[in-house]
């Protein structure tokens, strides 16, 4: 039996060492080399990258329509962590599912053990006790990658 | 890529936010329908407190009652996580490929480590 999961886990090493990688999602030039599909025109609105500080992008569709993602940072641990609110944005301004993703850059002899976790973003009252529970989803959450 | 959100899916999440709620549903999954009774008798909190979380999951649709007599049955309704699967499947797609590019990208700013 499987626990229901609510959260998502995704793990992979990868042969650049943290730093490389922390670059990659903080630097707005950066960013833009990978953050959209094959086909979508990627651009930075803002990148405020403190805690409290707003990130958006949008990504022009192939179709010509816009699709954007928004959320504000809550860790910034160079090289070593990073958190952010994130959601995508209707085409009517309207936040879709508010969600927490967490980045660790874990320097491997190789590289890096980077572990993406996103789940459900917390209200300010639970979220003290949450933090207990991201420890928990390290352990219960199913590993894609090798 | 996104799909309109299903409006439900912030209440599934928060009714499995918590542990007992999960571990709730999952007995329900494992055992088809459970009366209220024998829900409660596996989790070491009171009648009443496992009646709050039944309602929550039942507000949320994660659920369903049945009446029978004096007793009170609850399952698991059909397809309920099906929002949450999904929105996690589409998800786990989103940022698999997006990883895939940043790996690219890093690989090439990355100087090759000679093998000795």
């Amino acid at each position: 039996m499987s626990d229901t999961e609510t959260t998502l886990r995704i793990e992979r090493l990868i042969a650049s060492p943290p730093e490389v990688l922390f670059a990659l999602w903080i630097e707005p030039a950066q960013l833009l080399k990978w953050w959209a599909p094959d086909g979508y025109e990627a651009s930075v609105d803002v990148l405020d990258v403190r805690p409290g500080g707003r990130w958006r992008t949008t990504m022009r569709r192939p179709d010509g329509g816009l699709v954007a993602t928004s959320g504000v940072y809550r860790i910034v641990e160079p090289p070593r962590r990073l958190s952010f609110t994130w959601a995508w944005e209707g085409e009517n301004g309207a936040r879709g599912h508010e969600t927490e993703v967490l980045l660790t850059f874990e320097a491997t002899p190789g590289g890096t053990r980077l572990v993406l976790l996103q789940e459900r973003f917390e209200s300010k009252e639970t979220c003290d006790r949450h933090t207990v529970g991201w420890s928990s989803a390290f352990h219960r959450i199913e590993k894609i990658a090798f | 890529m996104p799909a309109a959100q299903p409006p439900q899916l912030d209440s599934l999440f928060a009714a499995l936010a918590d542990p007992t709620r999960r571990a709730i549903i999952d007995r329900l999954l494992a055992r088809g329908e459970l009366s209220v009774g024998e829900v409660a008798a596996r989790f070491s909190i009171s009648t009443p407190a496992i009646t709050r979380h039944l309602q929550v999951l039942e507000a949320a649709g994660l659920i369903e009652r049945r009446i029978e007599r004096q007793w009170r049955f609850v399952r698991v309704r059909a397809n309920a996580l099906a929002p949450m699967e999904n929105w996690l499947a589409r998800q786990r797609q989103h940022w698999s490929a997006a990883l895939d590019r940043m790996e690219a990208v890093a690989a090439a700013q990355t100087p090759r480590q000679r093998k000795s």
